[in-house]
């Protein structure tokens, strides 16, 4: 017993925190209670954040929203096909000295800020999508041999239409990879369409009635890293992710067919943090399977590659992690398939 | 008292365990209840002398509960493994695990009411197994023996072997067979019964089914000869008792001397001496044939009478025994009757200085024993006078009537062609020169005369080589 687990007082203003936070976003932002959650376990977790979804459906607002209730400086970048790298990490400009002597003075990018709302991010070229991966892993910037640091904390929070729509590259795998979650956006149904209409005029949104501290951001970022991750549990991430590798001992058939390449480790860190931010965000001081299972499918889902048979099939990342995830025993404890185990 | 979730988790453990165990040991325990009735099976079959103590087959099953239990027990999940399953079961959001790494006790007052998960083991099918090889071992082991010694069993040829053990008892004691053949023999046959099993019976039939031909073939010799030897017996008889009865009409002495001769010759053709009627016939009468005297003559009538009948009996043993066909004792006994030895009697007392005819004596004695084997068909009176029955005939005989004469033939033409008839009426032919043209030579047509036939035929069938 050598773990410092969180006392449930030690536990509860972060908890708190959480809850206040998310308490804002689902009063400013109606209908996406469970998105906003994944959105917190998201920016908890310190990750970048791909939404997928057709424009209109709330995407730049909830990043805005995010900005103005956690305090943090935020800039938006409308990506474009014409867009250059410069334009987002930031370019040297020939200025005069007041001793008359000319020097290259760097101005920095939109990239220098907190939160940064990459906007349709696909209708960018690759090249200018690729600056876009130092910042991403290494929160810096290199420009002519020099490094500069980001302000922490960094997010990427991204915006990207769905591929079929015309204009739009797709994003390079390795960068797909730096996003802790892809989270789609889907239409919210007609009553809180409702809502929106009889009680926002021109839909503006309402300002934010708490903002979290500085400070407070740094305790829950704190607290996070103090949430435990027991062993089996830890075990069941690296099991699941192993399983995602066509070949592997635990892949499932659907995943031996349909996948080319499966999750990297950077996956199954990611799982192991949003699943620490769930249990936070449920007041518990250590990871269950329950948590790996709740954020397993929006870390997953953009990190496997899928062959042609399953575009052939419409097979989807989404349903094989699905699968994977009904198939696999959490425990591991490979019990005969005659003795069954039911809850209390 | 509640129960706390460190006091269910060891619950948990415990009864999982326990089913692991008992399915474990329930599988293992089919395994050798099957292999436990088979040996049971194969020893009763080979009729082992320690097939009684693999009843003590069911001590095996303590061992192997134990076995199981060890074996189990080794390859238990490990205890984090149970915890973590017991972790999520009771929806303890991994507060359980982090039992393990650390002290939790303040988190247990946020925990849900502790409770034992629930396990079910479904197991009907092992137990159908266990339940089916238990009552295979049972079946072995209560099995009646008459099921289990099968082919160890001695046939059931009591009977037969009875039977044949009579007919050679009663061929030994008609000479038919020698004592120490028969002895042999019913040696044979009692060993016969005693090795005969169901595992291989042919052989037993086999042997069987040769020991009733040979007594068979012996019983149809000795028929055979005895029904020789009644036909002799008889015609010696009727040859003694008309030499009596001469004699006491004043045969004379080279007749009585010529008669005796052929009854000595008689006898020696019976061949008494030999097989199933030796020395039955006293051997002074035998050796003094010419001089016996009338009371002589009378006790060898007698000693043809017994001998007679004592052949009978034989054949009627014989045939009660069924070694031989009934009808051939019939036909022995309605073969050979006593001949008319009166008249025989008055022609040898006519017969005066030995000038009988022999052929015509032994002539008249044949017709007392008629037909038998190798005594010829019996004698019938040919007759004239009846058509033989065409009734069941293939051909009945027709007589065709006479052929037309040549006589209204007439000569219509000479011609060296073959002839030929037209439809209507004959046409004269004029040889090779039938379908010539004056002048012209028309080759494709000509008929070819009968005296080249052969040779253009010779040709056309060289060509075809």
């Amino acid at each position: 017993m050598s773990e410092t687990i969180l006392k449930p007082e030690e536990l509860q203003p972060a908890a708190e925190l959480a809850r206040k936070t998310l308490e804002q976003l689902d009063a400013i932002l109606l209908g996406r209670t469970e998105l906003h959650r994944l959105v917190l376990i998201g920016i908890m977790a310190r990750g970048h954040i791909l939404f997928e979804g057709l424009p209109g459906l709330g995407k730049t607002a909830l990043v805005r929203t995010i900005g103005q209730i956690l305090k943090l400086d935020f800039k938006r970048i409308q990506f474009t096909p014409d867009l250059m790298p410069g334009d987002v990490l930031g370019t040297h400009i020939l200025q005069e000295t007041s001793a008359g002597k000319r020097e290259l003075a760097f101005q920095p990018g939109p990239v220098f800020t907190n939160i940064l709302l990459a906007d349709e991010i696909n209708r960018a070229s690759p090249k200018t999508q690729s600056a876009m991966l130092e910042t991403m892993q290494e929160n810096c910037v290199t420009l002519l041999g020099t490094t500069r640091a980001l302000p922490q904390p960094f997010f990427v929070l991204a915006s990207q239409n769905p591929i079929e729509l015309e204009g739009t590259y797709p994003l390079p795998e390795a960068q797909l990879d730096r996003f802790l979650f892809r989270l789609l956006f889907e239409s919210v149904d007609a009553d809180v369409l409702d809502q929106i209409i009889s009680g926002r005029r021109r839909g503006e949104l309402p300002a934010a009635t708490w903002q979290m501290e500085r400070g407070e951001l740094e305790i829950l970022f704190q607290t996070m890293g103090k949430i435990y991750l027991p062993r089996p549990v830890s075990r069941y991430i690296a099991r699941l992710v192993s399983a995602t590798h066509p070949g592997s001992p635990e892949a499932t058939a659907p995943v031996n067919r349909y996948i080319t390449y499966g999750a990297s480790p950077r996956a199954a860190i990611a799982i192991a943090e949003a699943a620490r931010g769930h249990a936070l965000l449920n007041g518990r001081p250590s990871v269950g399977f329950e948590d790996v299972k709740a954020v397993a499918q929006p870390v997953l889902n953009h990190r496997l590659i899928l062959n042609y048979q399953a575009r052939f099939d419409r097979m989807t990342a989404a349903k094989l992690v699905a699968e994977m995830l009904g198939q696999l025993d959490e425990t591991g404890l490979n019990l005969p398939k005659d003795v069954e185990l039911a809850k209390a | 008292m509640t129960t706390t979730h460190p006091q269910a988790l060891n619950v948990f453990a415990r009864k999982l365990a326990w089913i692991l165990m008992l399915r474990r040991a329930v599988r293992w325990m089919s395994v050798w209840f099957f292999v436990w009735g088979a040996l049971v099976l194969a020893a009763r079959i080979a009729s082992a002398p320690f097939a009684e103590w693999l009843a003590l087959g069911v001590l095996g099953c303590v061992p192997l509960a134990i076995f199981a239990a060890i074996w189990e027990r080794r390859r238990l999940p490990g205890f984090s493994q149970i915890r973590a399953s017991y972790d999520q079961l009771a929806e303890c959001g991994g507060l359980m695990m982090s039992e393990e790494a650390a002290e939790m006790s303040a988190w247990h007052a946020q925990l849900p009411t502790a409770a034992v998960p629930g396990m079910r083991w479904q197991g009907g099918r092992a137990l159908l197994v266990l339940a089916v090889s238990a009552l295979f071992v049972a079946v072995t082991l209560l099995l009646p023996e008459r099921f289990t010694q099968l082919a160890h069993r001695p046939l059931e040829i009591g009977q037969i072997v009875d039977q044949l053990q009579a007919e050679v008892k009663t061929l030994a004691q008609e000479k038919i067979v020698d004592d120490k053949k028969a002895e042999e023999l019913q040696k044979q046959l009692s060993q016969l019964q005693k090795d005969s099993t169901g595992f291989d019976p042919n052989k037993t039939w086999e042997a069987l089914d040769h020991i009733k031909q040979a007594n068979s073939d012996l019983a149809k010799q000795a028929a055979e000869e005895a029904l020789k030897k009644t036909e002799s017996l008889t015609q010696a008889e009727t040859l003694a008792k008309a030499m009596q009865q001469a004699a006491d009409a004043g045969m004379d002495k080279a007749t009585a001397s010529v008669a005796a001769q052929d009854l000595a010759s008689l006898l020696n053709a019976a061949k008494l001496e030999e097989g199933i009627l030796n020395g039955k016939i006293p051997p002074e009468l035998l050796a003094n044939l010419d001089g016996l005297n009338k009371e002589q003559m009378e006790k060898l009538v007698k000693a043809l009478e017994l001998n007679k009948g004592s052949l009978s009996k034989t054949m009627a043993d014989l045939a009660k025994l069924k070694l031989i066909d009934p009808a051939a004792l019939e036909k022995m006994k309605g073969a050979c009757k006593d001949g008319n030895y009166a008249a025989l009697s008055d022609y040898l007392s006519h017969c005066q200085g030995g000038k009988c005819d022999s052929e015509l004596l032994f002539s008249w004695l044949r017709k007392s024993c008629k037909g038998g084997p190798g005594g010829g068909g019996p004698e019938a009176e040919m007759t004239w006078d009846n058509d033989t029955s065409e009734k069941d005939q293939k051909f009945q005989e027709h007589t065709l009537p006479p052929a037309s004469k040549l006589d209204d033939a007439q000569l219509v033409n000479v011609s060296k062609a073959a002839p030929e008839l037209s439809a209507n009426n004959l046409v004269v032919g004029h040889g090779a020169l039938d379908n010539a043209v004056a002048g012209g030579g028309s080759a494709h047509s000509q008929t070819i005369l009968p005296e080249h036939r052969q040779a253009v035929q010779k040709f056309f069938k060289r060509e075809e080589k």
